[in-house]
Order: C-alpha cells, then structure tokens, then sequence
C-alpha cells in the first residue's frame, strides 16, 4: 500500500508569479536597490538642478525677467513690424545682405505673435544657399540659389502662407506655401534679418563643450509694402517705433529653425536614472544568479519542471517592479528638478508638451527593459560578475566614450547598442542625436527579447 | 484519511506523445490523455548513464525504492548518488536508462511538489531570506496553501526560528529547513541526500525516527549517505553504490547475514581439545586468540552440545554479528581499490 498526499496544490502560472514575487520582495537589499533607483535618481536630479546655471544668453524678447523658452527653438533677429488682420500681402526688395554666415537671413516674416517660438513663416535670401521658405511647421523649403538683391513676397491667406521670389519685381515665381494652423486673425508681419552663431563643439571622453559666437547679420530693404487690413504703425523687436518708407537697414543676431546645439534641459532632469541603473542591473542579474550560486535554482525547477515558464515568471515580476520603480524615480525627480531649474532661468517644458511626458514616463519602461535585459543575459551566464560586466558595458560604455569618439562613430555606437533605449529620455533633437525616441526604445527591447529567448532556449537544453 | 489508498483518486495529465524517456513510456498509453490511479508510490531507476566530460558519473544504474520502507542509497563520495537523484527529478537529464517516480517521467508529474519531495543540498537558500519565505515561495510555485507552511516549519521543529533570515542558521537547522521543503506537498516519495550531515546526535536521533514515520505511512524514502554508520538502525534496505554502479541492493537483514557468515567465536581454556571435537563434527575452527577460537560451519547451539558430550569446558560462546559498516566495507573494496573514488 502506498501512501497518498493530502495536498492537491495545482501549479498555475499565477502561482508561479507570487512564488517569484515572493522571493524579490524578502531579500532586503533587492527591495532597498529598487528604492536607491528613486533616490539616486532625484538625488541626481537635484544635485545638477542646483548646480546648473545659465549660461547662454537668451535671444529674443524683452523686459528684466529673463524669459523661460522651448531653447530646442532658435528665434532670434531682428523684426521690425507691423499688425495685418485677415489676408493680405507683404512685400520687399532686399537690395543687400552682408555674408555674416553662410545662413544669415534677410527677408519676410509673417508670425502669430511675439512671444518666442510662436507659429511663424518666413521667406528669406541667405548669403550661401539662395532663397529658403523657413517656418515652424515644416522643414524648410528652397527656392531659387540666387541671393540678394531680390525681390520677396509673401502672401497670406487664412492658414497658408505662401511665398514668391523675384529677380526683377514683375516675373514672380512661387518658392512654396506652408499651413500655420491656429493663426490668429491679427499677425505681425514685416521685415527681418538674423544671422546663426558659429559653433564650436569640443568633444572629449567624458563630455562636450558647445562654444557658440554671435554673428550679426545686416541687410537692407526697399519698397517694403503691406497691403491688407491692420495698424500701419511700425515697431521693432523692442517695441521702439520704426520708418520703413524708403531704405530700411536692419541688424540682428540669432537664427531660426531648430537649435541643433541646444542643451535637453527634461533629459538633465532625468540623466540620474543612469546611477540608479547600475543597481537595477545588478538586482536583476543577482534574481537568477544568486539562485545558482547557493544551489536554490534546483528547488525552483524540482518544483517547476518547466523551466521557460521560470524564467517567463521572474520578466514579469522583475519586469513590474522596476517599471514601477523607474516611473517613481522619473516622475519625481523631474517634478522636483523642474522647478528649481526653471527658477534659474533655464527653459524648462512642461509635463504638457507630448515631447516631455514621453520622456518622463518612458523612462519607467526603459528601465524595465534594461532589467530584462540583464535578467537574460543573467540566465545565460549563470554567474554575477560576468553578466553584470557585460550589461554594464554595453549601457554605460556607449555613454561614456560616446563624446570622445567622432559624431559618425559616437552615432553608431548609441544605434546599435541596448543603449540607444536612452533615446527615449531626448526631447530635443541635436547635431549628435543618433536615434529617435521609439526606434532606440525599440532597439533596447529587441536585445532585451533576443537574449531572454537565448536563455529560455538554453535553460531548456542544459542540465540545471 | 492519511492511510487511504482510494482507488476514486484519479488524475488526468495531458500526455504529449514521446516522453522522451525509453523503457519508462510502454507503462503510458498514447497519445492523448493518460489517466492513472493514485500513484504509486516508486522510484525505478533503470540503467541510467551520465557522463560529464571525461567523467563516467553514472554508469548503468538500475534500482528500484519501494514504498513503506526506507532505502538508503550508499556509496563513497563520486560514488554517482547526487546526480542519480538529480536525473531522478529531471534536473540533468540522463545520457540513458530512465528514472521514473510512479511510472512517470518527473517532468509530466501534474505536481511534483505532491508527487516527490526531495533535500539535495541544505546550504540551498538564501542567506538573508526567512524560513518561512523561503518555503512560501515554494508553497506558492506549488499551489500550495501558506497555513501548509507553517505546517511544515512546525513539524521539522523550526517554528521558533521560522522568522529568522537563513543565513544565521546552523548546519542542522539548514537541514530541517531542507525537510521542511520536501515535505511541503505531503509527497509519497521522498529523497534525501546526506540529511544527517552535520546533524547533532539529537537532530540525528530526530531524523531517524522522522525517516521511520515516513515510510510507516507508506511512503518510498531514499536517503543517501558515504556513511554507512549513519543508516544503521534506520534503514531498512539498502542499495549500494560504487562507480556509477549498484554494487548490491538487498535488505539490511540479509546484507548483515550475509557478511556475518555464520561464525561462532568460542572462549575457552583447553583450546586444543575444544579444536579436536569440533574439528572431527565437521566444523572450521581457527585459533584466533590464546584462549579463543572462530568457529564456522557449525551452528551455536551444536557447538554447545558437541562440547558438553566431550566434557570440554568453555568460558564463552557469541554468535560473530558483522556490523554494517564491516558488510559495507566488504562491498566497496573493490570500487575503492580501482575507481578514481
């Protein structure tokens, strides 16, 4: 007679998750590791917020108080305006342009308002690359490779702006039209002239130094025209009443168009995820390795002969913590951090802007997907010290030669390896961004899927 | 309720073809589903062979445990007994032969923790988990209830300690949490390797008596150990294993018979005339001292007679009893003398 247990425990995957949970939650230090992510994180955050100060100048505007602007957006030259309400058209001869740079601009401007970085299109000459339709919307249009003198127009009608070079002032010939939705009725319209600063960028190991000198651009207008409704009282930038009747000679520094060398000011706030990174990796490899190590591992799969589902039941327990944790830490430090930035001038971006929230709670994610990451590469090696080597390499290496090596290499550096997942951080674009948010989110989770389905492949076939 | 053997207990696995493990599959209709009665209680081992890199570590096992008794698994140390119960519950997998708990591979087994319970390695646990975690997040791998937790922390005397990380815990308190961990699913069939390993001689009194309620339940019981001294007065069959090999398996009785060989050692003072008698009944005798003589052939109460009839008188007579140690000894010279062991 044989005996029979009075037990009948079914073993479901539900099961299997509470039984891992379990074991993440009492080891101490593995909780504590995940609670040290949110605190180095805006600990971080905090440290650099109070160190930073501003260093360049702002470009536009007026008044004592120094403007906080998306700095991703260059605005900057000079203006001199008047209103137009409904359609209408403005019109000008740029009779010369000095070459202050080779994108120096003198032309056109129609905009929504004064503010910086509100909606705007403008048709310009520049000293190197001829005539450009420039605007908030979309990339830049060229027209003709002729520069100055030469004769612009620009038409617009309700949301679309339209602009028209000539060489002469009668055969006129259409550059392109762009769509400004919500402009307002009442625009500013007039005459402008900018010049892009000439940057240096010095790259070390270790970091990079953006060294930008002001150009001035100078150029001169005749017969500037508006016709439409609106006030036919002239001002500049500054507000100080302006004569555009005969020749009208304007200097103005700044550029338009997006700022390639603009500091991420919400990725600052968010860089501290990467000390608290290290000890993310290394719970996440010690989950699997500590097991072999003391030997438990062959409890877990006496109790679980199925290995693939040990493994599937460690991602989404590990997965959920420190999507968790990440999430904590990211929105914390940067609802801290923000303000105290913002106090100092730097031009921080809300929560609101499609960009920021992105990066805020895509930092969660990623860290998950880090953890996963090394979860796998842990379940390959089976042993802590080579497997936290190696995620530890391939995150942090990228980072830190990225700005001692050419932009070319750097680039394809942070396309290729699980680092380019800290794309997902950027809310700006720059001279040496080398992936998209999604796509390096994407590449992280494809070496996160890889090395997990290498190690369940393997756990299957190998003797425990 | 323990003892029921009701024949209603039925489970249903879900069997999908090749089972991958040779002799073991003709027990199994297939394909399909394959429903069994309550399990049987076994372990059959059946010429199992591993080899890791150069080494033979298992070499053409085969052995059987059977329920209601305890078996001890013996052999020196690389004698091939961790790794048989490893490829017992499917952790390395055999290079032949099979292993099989009930008739069933242990990796169809619906719920091994109910069907096997096993201790391989007491130092396997988290040093800063608690006891009682660490048998939690079995119990939960399991479908196991948590009151069965504290079921088993009480039963293997750790209740005290059940709070405590197991980091702190001495070797013999390791070990209970061991059993502890083996006996969460109520299994019939139970593997211990080395259990009385750094036992006190009170965990190792504790143990025995453990090992004998479980097999008086009817349970299979495999204990292993390099030592034979430890099984003694517990075990009640033996298997005994050197390079890879079982080198015998009979019951403990026998093994002792066996290797005692009927001899009877005599004490007397007139050594010469004693050997006259004896000698001329039919019987070996052999001086083996100055007033005492080993006696084979003749059974004790024979050898009293034959004396008394010839006036011969003597001081003592004992039947020779082969301790399990000598029987074992005997068994393992050979693997001893000629393996890498």
């Amino acid at each position: 007679m044989s005996y029979r247990s009075t037990m009948s425990g079914r073993a479901t995957f539900a099961g299997l998750l509470r039984a891992e949970w379990t074991k993440l939650r009492s080891v101490r230090r593995w909780a504590l590791a995940l609670g040290a992510l949110v605190v180095l994180t805006v600990l971080v955050a905090l440290l650099s917020a109070a160190g930073s100060n501003r260093v360049r100048s702002d470009d536009g505007g007026g008044g004592g108080q120094p403007a906080v602007v998306d700095n991703s957006v260059q605005d900057g030259g000079a203006f001199t305006h008047r209103t137009l309400t409904g359609d209408g058209t403005a019109q000008a001869q740029v009779t010369a342009q000095d070459a202050s740079h080779e994108w120096a601009k003198a032309g056109l401007m129609l905009r929504a308002g004064e503010a910086h970085g509100s909606p705007y299109a403008a048709l310009v000459v520049t000293p190197g690359h001829g005539v450009r339709l420039v605007s908030t919307v979309d990339d830049e249009i060229a027209g003709g490779t002729g520069g100055a003198p030469r004769w612009l127009k620009l038409e617009r009608a309700g949301p679309t702006v339209t602009g028209y070079e000539s060489a002469d002032g009668t055969d006129w010939r259409q550059v392109g039209s762009v769509q400004l939705d919500d402009l307002p009725r009442d625009v500013l319209v007039g005459v402008y002239a900018g010049s892009a600063q000439r940057v240096e960028v010095v790259r070390q190991f270790g970091g990079e130094s953006v060294d930008g000198r002001m150009t001035t651009g100078r150029a001169t207008f005749a017969q500037v025209t508006v016709t439409g409704e609106g006030t036919d009282e002239w001002r500049t930038r500054d507000g100080e009443p302006a004569d555009v009747a005969g020749q009208v000679t304007l200097t103005g520094e700044g550029d338009l168009g997006p700022d390639l060398f603009a500091e991420d000011v919400t990725n600052m706030t968010l860089t501290g995820i990467l000390v608290g990174l290290i000890a993310v990796v290394a719970v996440a490899v010690l989950f699997v390795t500590a097991e072999y190590r003391r030997g438990m591992i062959l409890t877990t799969f006496a109790a679980t002969p199925r290995r693939g589902r040990v493994l599937a039941a460690k991602a989404v327990v590990l997965g959920g913590a420190t999507l968790v944790a990440g999430t904590v830490a990211a929105l914390t430090a940067y609802l801290i951090a923000t303000p105290i930035l913002a106090s100092k001038g730097m031009p921080t971006r809300s929560l609101g802007d499609p960009e920021v929230l992105r990066a805020v709670l895509g930092t969660g994610p990623m860290v998950a997907a880090i953890a996963l990451f090394s979860l796998g590469v842990a379940a390959l090696f089976r042993r802590s010290t080579p497997a936290i080597a190696v995620v530890l390499l391939l995150l942090l290496v990228p980072q830190i030669v990225a700005t001692g090596l050419p932009v070319a290499a750097a680039v394809w550096l942070d396309r290729l390896t699980p680092a380019a997942g800290f794309a997902i951080q950027q809310t700006v674009t720059r001279y040496d961004t080398a992936i998209d948010p999604l796509p390096g989110f994407a590449v992280l989770c494809c070496y996160a899927a890889v090395v997990l389905a290498l190690a369940a492949w393997r756990l299957r076939r190998r003797d425990a | 309720m323990r003892w029921s053997a009701s024949p209603a207990a039925t489970a249903v696995v879900p069997h999908t073809g090749d089972d991958g493990n040779g002799s073991g599959a003709g027990r199994l209709p297939r394909p399909g589903f394959v429903v069994f009665r309550t399990m049987q209680a076994t372990i059959e081992v059946r010429e199992l062979r591993k080899r890791y890199g150069p080494t033979l570590a298992v070499d053409g096992m085969s052995f059987t445990v059977s329920p209601g008794r305890v078996t001890g698994f013996v052999g020196p140390n690389g004698a091939g007994k961790s790794t048989t119960m490893r490829m017992i519950l499917g952790l390395d997998r055999p290079d032949e032969g099979s292993a099989l708990v009930g008739g069933v591979a242990y990796h169809r087994l619906p719920n091994p923790l109910c069907q096997v319970g096993a201790l391989l390695d007491a130092a396997a646990i988290h040093p800063a988990r608690t006891a009682r975690d660490h048998l939690l997040w079995l119990a939960h791998a399991g479908g196991l209830p948590a009151r069965r937790v504290d079921e088993v922390i009480e039963q293997v005397g750790l209740t005290s300690a059940a709070r405590r990380a197991a980091g702190g815990f001495s070797l013999g308190m390791r070990q209970r949490l061991g059993i502890a961990a083996a006996l969460i699913g109520d299994p019939p069939v139970l593997m211990f390797d080395e259990p009385v390993n750094g036992l006190d001689p009170e965990g190792v009194r504790w143990i025995r008596g453990l090992l004998g309620s479980l097999a008086g339940e009817g349970r299979a019981v495999l204990v292993s150990s390099h030592l034979m001294s430890e099984l003694e007065g517990s075990a009640d069959h033996l298997v005994v294993v050197g390079r890879g090999r079982v080198i015998a398996d009979r019951a403990v009785a026998d093994l002792l018979a066996a290797a005692s060989g009927g001899q009877v050692l005599l004490r007397t003072a007139d050594r010469m005339a004693a050997m006259t008698v004896l000698t001329r009944a039919g019987a070996t005798v052999a001086a083996t001292d100055r007033d005492a003589v080993t006696v084979s052939g003749l059974p004790a109460e024979r050898i009293v007679a034959l004396l008394g009839e010839a006036g011969v008188s003597f001081s003592g007579i004992a039947e020779h009893r082969a301790s399990l140690e000598e029987a074992y000894m005997e068994l393992t010279r050979d693997a001893v003398e000629f393996g890498e062991v």
